[in-house]
């Protein structure tokens, strides 16, 4: 059975770093070497992951931020369980992209939880980058959602622990909880029915 | 699985995509955006002759576009891959490579394409081998009693 329990999107503007914290999660690894490159349309990968004790198969589609691509954004969010937002601290026009993206998920996804991430932490951390959005302004949007991380997908700073805090959130949602239960069955019964028609002996 | 080759595009998207194409084409002219969205909801269809149109728009902007030729051609190998054409896509996928050797979705794509390229041959020889021996059967089946026994076994029942 490899049908994902949880589906988790990413959203933000070009360039934030929503590839690279996906990697930093799933391959625990971050290449500076290699270029940027910007995604087409929507990349999917999957990880399996242990809370109370449970594993769950989570599925994450990283969606590519240039607008080119926006009508086929909208596509990936549908039905997902959580949503990452990302925006880079440093670069205020990720931040208004992050707001559009916030808007729309509370107008078609009211069941979706929303976590804000700000990126390339070490970055502003060495001083290297110099902050362009305001702190407070963060504070007010991210109250009345799931929650606020800084990450920086170069160090792995918390980016362990958003995913965490993810699907603990989820497991203790029980409608949730309930849907995959339900999913779960529905899958067995389909693999029971397949394997009835294969078997002609 | 829901990884790219397996996603499959819901009717209500493929419907408003396809509106938005056939009203510029009725105007007389069509916009890359509205052919390549239109393109790429019909790769991701699950009926093989929508796959086929949707490879034809994207070989078509591929041609006149050239802006978009790098998202062209991963759909194309994408397209392509689904209706099992994976020399098709492999192909495409050289392509893609050739401009960007390091990019990582390409690469996965690939491997993916290869993974089901062993798995449906394995497959293929499995079908071969259970057609064989399902038709020795029904030969079998198909002889007389006298014939079986001349062969030389008791047929007991
Ligand atoms: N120093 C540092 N650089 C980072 C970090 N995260 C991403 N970057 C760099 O930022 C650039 C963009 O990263 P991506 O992950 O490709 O951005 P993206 O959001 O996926 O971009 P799109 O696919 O176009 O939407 C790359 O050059 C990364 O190396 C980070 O945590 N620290
Ligand atoms: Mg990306």
């Amino acid at each position: 059975m490899s049908r994902c329990d949880f589906k988790i999107v990413l959203l933000g503007s070009e360039h934030v770093g929503k590839t690279s914290l996906v990697i930093r999660f799933v391959n625990c690894r971050f290449n500076a070497s290699t270029p940027y490159q910007n995604t087409i349309g929507a990349a999917f990968c999957a990880k399996a992951m242990c809370v109370n004790g449970k594993t769950f198969n989570i599925g994450i589609w990283d969606t590519a931020g240039s607008e080119r691509y926006e009508a086929m954004t909208r596509m990936y969010y549908r039905g997902a369980h959580a949503a990452i937002i990302c925006y880079d601290p440093a670069s205020l026009p990720s931040w208004a992209r992050l707001r559009h993206w916030l808007q729309e998920l509370r107008t078609v996804e009211e069941d979706c939880k929303v976590y804000l991430c700000g990126t390339k932490k070490d970055l502003m951390d060495s001083g290297a980058a110099a902050r362009d959005v305001p702190e407070d302004i963060v504070g007010t949007y991210s109250q009345g959602l799931h929650g606020h991380y800084l990450t920086s997908s170069k160090t792995g700073e918390n980016v362990d622990e958003l995913f965490q805090k993810i699907v603990e959130d989820c497991a203790a949602d029980i409608k949730v909880m309930k849907n995959i239960e339900e999913q779960r069955v529905q899958l067995q019964k389909e693999e029971d029915e397949k394997r009835k028609v294969y078997c002609y002996c | 699985m829901d990884d790219v080759l397996d996603e499959v595009v819901p009717s209500e998207d493929l419907q408003k995509f396809e509106k938005v194409y056939h009203e510029q084409l009725h105007q007389g002219r069509v916009t890359p955006k509205a052919q390549f969205e239109y393109a790429w909801c019909l790769v991701r269809s699950k009926y093989a002759a929508d796959i086929r149109k949707g490879i034809l728009l994207l070989k078509d902007l591929f041609n006149s576009h050239a802006e978009g030729k790098r998202d062209y051609l991963f759909y194309l190998a994408i397209g392509n891959a689904r209706i099992k054409e994976y020399n098709k896509a492999l192909h495409y996928v050289k392509a893609f490579l050739e401009i960007e050797p390091a990019n990582q979705q390409v690469l996965s794509l690939e491997r993916q394409i290869n993974k089901r390229m062993e798995k449906e041959g394995m497959i293929g020889i499995a079908q071969e081998i259970a057609f064989g021996l399902s038709n020795e059967r029904f030969i079998w089946r198909s002889l007389s009693s006298v014939e079986k026994a001349k062969k030389g076994v008791v047929c007991l029942v």
